[in-house]
């Protein structure tokens, strides 16, 4: 006799390794009541989309492309606004992805949002897939007017991805201003530096647990020790902790020549290395809230460039401050380059405890001088275009 | 035709030659020799002369690439070679004895070239010795009253000797844009 009740949605599920496809496909069969069936994208009503998946913004592109009547559901672990598609956020529930199914699943899309979404499609494929950050938002920059390349469009590869996109803010508004700043004690980055200082106090290492994956760190010899790939770290990166987490983050000392034993030797990462990308990451082209933009800073020394993740214009910048210390907006005036740049650089310089700020008066009254451009600058050009290999 | 050049300096054994391999446009002529002296230790053979590399520019410009020799003795060579630089490389051996002595001796040496110029400094061997650290160079750099780039670099890598070489003509322009 066949089994009377409501039919299942047919669900296509997409950026999920074989693990996790396995996973949601039993969720969806038990905890959730087959509600929805896992079938091929041909047959699929619905659209499924791990948007924390590396080319979660392809994936999407495509499934719009495709199957343009067909409604798109986006998992992540951060809030996601993108426009026609339902979001079920991370972890996700019973109740949420209940809801959201049984939500698109009984209805379509309307004609005008499909116009919207054939009209609209994502210009930068990946950045869908990062999380967006709330305020600092999406819109793009026009494109310079320059025709020359900064250093990150030659030579400090594509890394606009996690940078952000600073919307026309006027930093001369003090309200605005605060859109393009981010609370480090909010993110994962604040706890890591916290648990090296302690690590790096008490000399020995320390495992810090939270919901994620346990992070060790090796005050001895400057390590840390992570099983994630950098495209899981950058989520997470960008991840307000105090909201979901916070309650579960620790601190607990380890004992070095067991940890070092059983740990795979490469998932170790130089210390320097790391909490360099993950202030980036945690920026996303946003300045920590304690430091003023407006008021001067100065490198105490370069950064190890060969030994960091490089990002836009990064030497230009270091050699700006080297020479004398400046404000990060008059950064951006003088070497032309995008706000996002400096202030994920300061944050940077900040973490490692390169960046200081002028204390002393004089600093602040007295602006120095831009710096003059050197007689040779034509020739120093064509070096750097040599060198890049453009 | 104008002609520039970039020295590339430093104690034996710290990777000039190969740093020059790295980025120039030819196979850079050497001037190695046997060594017989006290360099026998760190190295089989060493520069008793120049060695000299060339990378060429759009419009048949060129920059010569010189490394000094590292042998002290050669060093009435060094303001020959200096003369119309662009601006100094100098490259440490962080497995040496006292890479830090060796630091102070170069930028004694090159002092007036780099007050006119700029140096960068790469660091090779960090592999090999991992102390001191970058920032301990930075520290005694400090003492000296100066902020120059120095980066860890293996010489055999073209993009580690490549951002050297960037970081060096940003220090003498920071508003510099690629073409």
């Amino acid at each position: 006799m066949k089994k009377s009740g409501p039919v299942a949605i047919k669900v296509a599920l997409y950026g999920m390794d074989t693990r996790s496809y396995k996973t949601l496909e039993l969720f969806l069969k038990g905890p959730c009541r087959a509600i929805a069936e896992v079938v091929s994208d041909t047959d699929a009503e619905i659209d499924i989309i791990d948007a924390d998946f590396a080319t979660a913004g392809d994936i999407l592109e495509n499934c719009r492309q495709q199957h343009p009547e067909r409604p798109i559901v986006l998992l992540s672990l951060q809030t996601l606004r993108i426009a026609n598609t339902h979001f079920v956020q991370k972890p996700v529930t019973v109740e949420q992805l209940t809801a959201v199914l049984t939500q698109t699943g009984t209805k379509k899309q309307l004609p005008e949002a499909r116009a919207e979404v054939i009209d609209k499609p994502l210009t930068e494929p990946n950045q869908s897939a990062q999380p967006s950050v709330q305020s600092v938002n999406t819109a793009p920059l026009p494109k310079p007017v320059d025709k020359k390349r900064s250093a990150f469009e030659a030579n400090e590869g594509g890394y606009t991805t996690f940078l952000g996109h600073l919307s026309d803010i006027d930093f001369s508004d003090p309200s605005q201003l605060l859109n393009a700043s981010f609370e480090p004690k909010n993110y994962l980055l604040s706890y890591v530096l916290s648990a090296y200082k302690v690590a790096g106090h008490q000399g020995t290492a320390q495992q810090l647990n939270s919901m994620w994956k346990p992070l060790l760190i090796f005050p001895q010899i400057r390590k840390i020790w992570l099983d994630a790939d950098d495209k899981q770290l950058r989520v997470f990166a960008g991840m307000e902790q105090n909201k979901l987490f916070a309650g579960n983050i620790s601190l607990s000392p380890v004992s070095t020549d067991m940890s070092q034993l059983e740990r795979a030797a490469d998932k170790f990462q130089e210390m320097e290395a790391f909490i360099w990308k993950l202030s980036i990451w945690t920026s996303k082209g946003r300045f920590p809230v304690h430091i003023d933009p407006n008021a001067p800073v100065f490198l105490k020394h370069w950064p190890n460039f060969t030994r960091l993740m490089l990002i836009p214009d990064a030497l230009r910048m270091a050699a700006l401050l080297a020479n004398g210390p400046r404000t990060p907006l008059d950064m951006v005036k003088l070497l032309h380059i995008r706000p996002q740049y400096v202030f994920a650089f300061v944050s940077a310089c900040h973490s490692l405890g390169l960046l200081g700020q002028c204390q002393r008066q004089a600093d602040i009254i007295v602006q120095p001088e831009p710096p003059k451009p050197n007689k040779k600058q034509n020739l120093f050009s064509k070096i750097l275009h040599k060198l890049r290999g453009d | 035709m104008s002609q520039y050049k970039i020295i590339f300096t430093g104690p034996v054994g710290a990777g000039k030659t190969t740093a020059i391999s790295s980025i120039s446009d030819t196979p850079p002529v050497k001037t190695d020799a046997t060594a017989s002296d006290m360099t026998k230790s760190r190295k089989a053979s060493t520069t008793v002369a120049m060695d000299y590399g060339v990378m060429n520019l759009p419009g048949g410009e060129k920059v010569h690439l010189y490394g000094t020799p590292g042998q002290e003795r050669f060093d009435f060579m060094w303001d020959i070679l200096t003369a119309g630089g662009i601006g100094l490389i100098l490259l440490l051996d962080n497995s040496r004895a006292d890479p830090f002595q060796d630091m102070r001796f170069f930028l004694e040496a090159f002092g007036r070239f780099i007050k006119d110029t700029a140096v960068a400094i790469g660091v090779t061997q960090m592999d090999v010795s991992h102390q001191p650290t970058i920032n301990d160079y930075h520290k005694q750099l400090q003492a000296l009253g100066l902020k120059p780039p120095v980066f860890a670099v293996d010489a055999r890598e073209h993009n580690d000797v490549s951002l050297l070489v960037q970081a060096l003509l940003y220090s003498l322009d920071p508003g510099l844009v690629g073409e």
